[in-house]
């Protein structure tokens, strides 16, 4: 294949600005799937993306592409997720491209995802081509957008083409646009192999199937590769491209984007970032290297049935597989038993995983405060990493504590600017800096990562009638006033309630918390007294009433079946409690801890 | 067994057509009962009378208001169904200790009408000398004259929806009489030579005030009934009250005050709290409803009438046309039935008998306790609390039990 005839280019945008639409359009017209066959949002395969209308996993497919100058184009286009959560993804699918389609909503504007998704494109020097989308809607402002992308975003906004993904309107100039604006790719089909893994999943029959870009040489089945980071080689088993499903071709040449299998046992032996040779011939520069997504926000996993202890850990071992992002270990809590600490890219990424686990294998779960990983001096001069707050010394053994911050960009109508600054301050944030782009302000925050992960975005989208977007990353640890703030359920710890607070809030926070789980906790036989404590210190108290009366009056007729199978469907919700000593906890009374 | 049936659990529902378009789905349902002789020799007979004069607000039952020929109609499929009852090969060794006639308004029937039922009943089924024949009648639709035909026709006990003794309550309830038209009824009653003769009140009503509901209570107990239960209104799902709301009802306080004034009061005259919601003379239990509780079993017929034998629950349909034209065409209009496991029919054992002051064998709980460390635990903890109380070789609820039972029952499922 000539390397002039190919263009490997992601989608990339803000959260629902419409990337998984357009891939459906550019799908449809190339014919790489029957318009009239296909659904929505095609690529977004798993059943948690549609059922949730969101993009998790980026998706790659090839299409074939006559152009108007009679030519035969491949495109490899990679379609990717707009949550921040799973901004990796999009950093792994551009280092596979030479360009990116950058979409922009007309009614919407750019917004915190497109400048950091802008940067992400930029920084990998990719071509950059701006399109202007949803201008079927009648809230569309063109004009302004394109004014917009010149201004905030260091690129021509004329030049941005204007289209509805939705009904294809200005769809066909994105295609030829890709052929005229983004490179073909560079490289030597002759030299040794050097193909970049950006993806892979496992699959039980096939193994790993792994998602590369080759740079250099090429790959058929019976190849014996190198995986150049762990010296391991395997012969080629399979090669092929997504069109969409999986088909497999003779070859994948220099510049081509495809998947290969090798009987790779684990994900993790061919990880995103690795370079792949020829075992015979390698290639004298491997590419430099990705780094692991690494987890920033903690919780523990645990059964509801003490018996599905192996289960559980079965099963986090099995979702590990594909999705490497995540991490777990074991762990006991004094109330909940044995389970498991994990660790996820954010809020979303944890609904994800647990929402999986309770899907796909049948578990009943308890999801447990999430917590940011502190850094911990003790007195002792001992450095710890402590991701649960049961874990954390004893106030006097504790030289200092730090905590995650990250530099996050607040996108919203200068309307809200009042509200935004006050909850910016009421979570802590430290203002950096304020711009203005005609209606909306851009202004950057540094927060800590404790405030954010829960409830912040809600929180953000609500005081702004939904038009603030937010983005952040990771950016240092700082020195902080922190606290061990304790849940006594009648007297006794509960040590998987437990949560790090700044000391300033401690008191405000016991009292949410408390008034909290008053609401949650169901009346029991006894009365429930629920104190928040400091160290012996109870800052909070709140008392959850003994049952008064529970009875059915009356089995209508003789219908005891009716009777019957009410109680048999409380019985199902019972299910989701936890006995923690003599209390009976429901599931959500864990979670519930940092939403308030 | 019909094959169509499953193991303790899946419940087998006629499919929703209305016509049966195809006679041979039908025909497992209606062998069902056929298939299953009762264990006992003594059942129960429950008579479903699907009509009433206007719905309450707070009620959930299979009735409907009373059109032209639409009685007569009910009444020929009724016919119709205790023939094909008392037809099945088993019926013939079984005695029937009880009848209950419920609704509905079964006081809606005429003394002819009710008369000739049970005397279909008595053609096809062996009636036992000293059988209970219930009747449930709505203050408004009766009459001395019409409680003595009922009488001459075999009917020995009489329940009385009263519900309440407020005339501002009464009518936002949706009941058709007032507090005068309730002590009428029962003085009729009484004339009309009624012996066994009950008394239904409600509590927890909006507009109840706790000092309303002892007036309420000892006005009844006055009047010397035999029998008396006491409902604390619950919004079901199906009623209007439940759906729509209602306004002005008491807090869970006031509900457990009434229901405590009412156990003093009761006690007080010498009525024994037998069951749950339940008050009678020593001697006047309602034997029917102790079918229920012991989980006994019975024979049922009516509109989304429900019977128990051998080991199967089964409901007909609820839509009175549709019971009319099954059984028009030959069948019996089954429309579920569920074949209980050994597990399910001892958790009904439990929570019914718990329901009542004779409460269930101790080695019973013992049966369903095993080694379930848990629920041991949990069962101790009643205990501790009075809530269980041993009495013999027996386990009851205490007063304050009856209370929160069904967080007990829910664990012993
Ligand atoms: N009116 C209109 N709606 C559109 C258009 N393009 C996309 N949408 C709608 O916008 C919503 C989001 O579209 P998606 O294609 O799922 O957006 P996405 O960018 O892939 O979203 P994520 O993958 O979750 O980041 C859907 O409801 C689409 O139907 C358009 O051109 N016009
Ligand atoms: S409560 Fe009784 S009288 Fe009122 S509608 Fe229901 S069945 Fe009829
Ligand atoms: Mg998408």
């Amino acid at each position: 294949m000539v390397l002039s005839r190919i263009r490997n280019f992601s989608i990339v945008a803000h959260i629902d600005h419409g990337k998984s639409t357009l891939a459906d359009r550019l799908l449809s017209l190339t014919g790489t799937m029957d318009a009239k066959k296909a659904v929505d949002q095609v690529l977004d395969s798993m059943d948690l993306e549609r059922e949730r209308g969101i993009t998790i996993k980026a998706h790659t497919v090839r299409l074939l592409y006559r152009a108007r100058d009679g030519q035969e184009y491949t495109l490899n286009l990679i379609d990717t997720p707009g949550h921040v959560d799973f901004s990796y993804e999009v950093s792994r699918a551009l280092a596979a491209c030479e360009g990116a389609l950058l979409i922009v909503d007309a009614a919407q504007g750019i917004e915190a995802q497109t400048l950091a998704n802008f940067y992400l494109a930029s920084d990998a020097n990719l071509a950059i081509i701006p399109v202007v989308n949803k201008i079927d809607l009648p809230a569309a402002d063109v004009e302004g957008t394109r004014n917009q992308i010149t201004e905030t975003l260091d690129l021509d906004g004329t030049e941005a083409l204007a289209i509805s993904a939705k009904h294809g309107t200005g769809v066909p100039e994105v295609l030829e646009a890709i052929v005229a604006r983004v490179p073909p790719p560079q490289g030597d089909p002759d030299a040794p192999l050097k193909a970049l893994v950006f993806d892979s999943y496992y699959d039980s029959y096939q193994g790993v199937v792994v998602y590369v870009r080759l740079t250099d040489g090429r790959v058929r089945p019976g190849t014996r590769v190198l995986l150049m980071s762990n010296g391991r080689s395997y012969d080629v088993q399979q090669v092929g491209v997504f069109s969409p499903d999986m088909r497999p071709v003779e070859e994948l040449s220099a510049g081509q984007v495809g998947y290969l299998t090798a009987s790779i046992k684990r994900v993790a032996d061919a990880k995103v970032g690795e370079t792949i040779t020829e075992t015979a011939r390698p290639t004298a520069a491997p590419f430099p290297g990705y780094r692991d997504a690494k987890p920033m926000v903690f919780a523990g996993l645990y059964s509801i049935e003490d018996t599905d202890y192996e289960a559980l850990r079965d099963a986090l071992e099995k979702l590990r597989l594909n999705d490497p992002a995540f991490t777990y270990e074991p762990e006991t809590s004094l109330a909940l038993g044995y389970g498991f600490r994990c660790g996820f890219l954010g809020m979303l990424h944890m609904e994800i995983v647990q929402e999986r686990l309770e899907r796909e294998f049948d578990l009943s779960l308890i999801v447990t405060a999430p917590s940011v990983q502190y850094k911990v001096l003790t007195t002792a001069g001992e450095v710890l990493d402590i991701d649960n707050p049961s874990k954390l010394p004893p106030p006097d053994r504790i030289e200092q504590m730090d905590e995650p911050y990250v530099k996050s960009s607040v996108f919203v109508p200068t309307e809200f600017m009042t509200a935004i600054y006050k909850l910016a301050q009421e979570k802590r944030g430290e203002h950096r800096s304020l711009e203005y782009h005609g209606k909306r302000v851009h202004i950057r925050f540094d927060f800590p990562l404790a405030e954010i992960v829960v409830d912040f975005y809600d929180r953000l989208k609500s005081i702004s009638k939904g038009y603030a977007s937010f983005d952040y990353e990771l950016s240092d640890f700082r020195p902080s006033d922190l606290v061990k703030l304790d849940i006594l359920l009648n007297g006794d710890p509960v040590d998987a309630l437990s949560v790090i607070v700044h000391r300033d809030k401690a008191y405000e926070k016991g009292k949410a918390l408390v008034e909290k789980l008053r609401g949650v906790i169901p009346r029991q036989l006894f009365e429930v007294a629920i104190q928040a404590a400091i160290g012996s210190r109870v800052i909070a108290r709140e008392t959850v009433k003994a049952m008064g009366k529970n009875v059915t009056a009356k089995c209508y007729g003789g219908d005891i079946t009716r009777k019957r199978k009410l109680l048999e469907r409380q019985k199902e919700g019972k299910k989701r409690m936890k006995q923690v000593g003599k209390v009976e906890v429901p599931q959500e009374a864990f979670l519930s801890v940092l939403k308030s | 067994m019909s094959p169509a049936h499953t193991e303790g659990g899946l419940r087998q529902t006629r499919p929703g057509s209305a016509s049966a378009d195809n006679p041979s789905e039908l025909a497992p349902l209606s062998s069902t009962l056929a298939d299953n002789p009762p264990e006992s020799t003594e059942l129960g007979f429950y008579v479903h009378v699907p009509f009433c004069a206007k719905r309450c607000g707070y009620c959930s039952f299979n009735t409907a208001p009373l059109e032209d020929g639409t009685m007569a109609r009910y009444l020929e499929a009724l016919h119709r169904e205790i023939d094909l009852l008392g037809g099945i090969a088993w019926s013939s060794r079984v005695r029937l200790s009880t009848i209950f006639f419920g609704g509905g308004t079964p006081s809606l029937l005429a003394a002819e009408e009710l008369g000739a039922v049970l005397a279909r009943i008595r053609a096809r089924f062996d009636v036992a000398a000293d059988a209970e024949v219930t009747v449930e009648c709505n203050p408004e639709s009766v009459t001395r004259d019409k409680l003595a035909g009922y009488r001459a026709a075999g009917v020995n006990r009489l329940s009385l929806g009263v519900q309440s003794l407020d005339d501002s309550i009464l009518p936002r309830l949706g009941r058709l009489h007032d507090a005068r038209g309730a002590r009428v009824a029962f003085e009729a009653a009484r004339a009309a030579g009624c012996d066994n003769l009950s008394v239904d009140l409600m509590y927890g009503l909006p507009g109840l005030d706790p000092d309303g509901w002892t007036r309420a209570v000892e006005a009844v107990l006055d009047w010397e009934p035999d029998h008396l239960s006491a409902y604390g209104l619950t919004l079901d799902a199906g009623s209007l009250w439940g759906a729509a709301g209602v306004e002005g009802l008491p807090t869970e306080d006031t509900q457990i005050d009434q229901y405590w004034r009412l156990a003093r009061a009761a006690a007080a005259r010498g009525l024994e709290h037998y069951e749950i919601s339940n008050y009678a003379r020593p001697g006047r239990r309602s034997r029917h409803n102790q079918i229920y509780w012991r989980a006994a079993e019975y024979l049922a017929a009516g509109p989304g009438a429900c019977g128990f034998v051998g080991r199967l629950r089964y409901a007909n349909v609820k839509a009175t046309p549709r019971y009319c034209e099954t059984l028009a065409g030959g069948e019996l209009p089954i429309a579920s039935s569920e074949h209980l496991s050994k597990g399910q029919r001892l958790a009904e054992r439990l929570i019914l008998g718990l329901r009542t002051a004779d409460g269930i064998p101790a080695a019973l709980l013992e049966t369903r306790l095993g080694g379930d460390a848990r629920l041991r635990d949990l069962v101790e903890r009643w205990r501790a609390r009075a809530l269980l109380v041993d009495v013999d070789d027996r386990v009851r609820l205490s007063e304050a039990g009856f209370l929160l039972s069904d967080a007990l029952f829910v664990e012993l499922l």
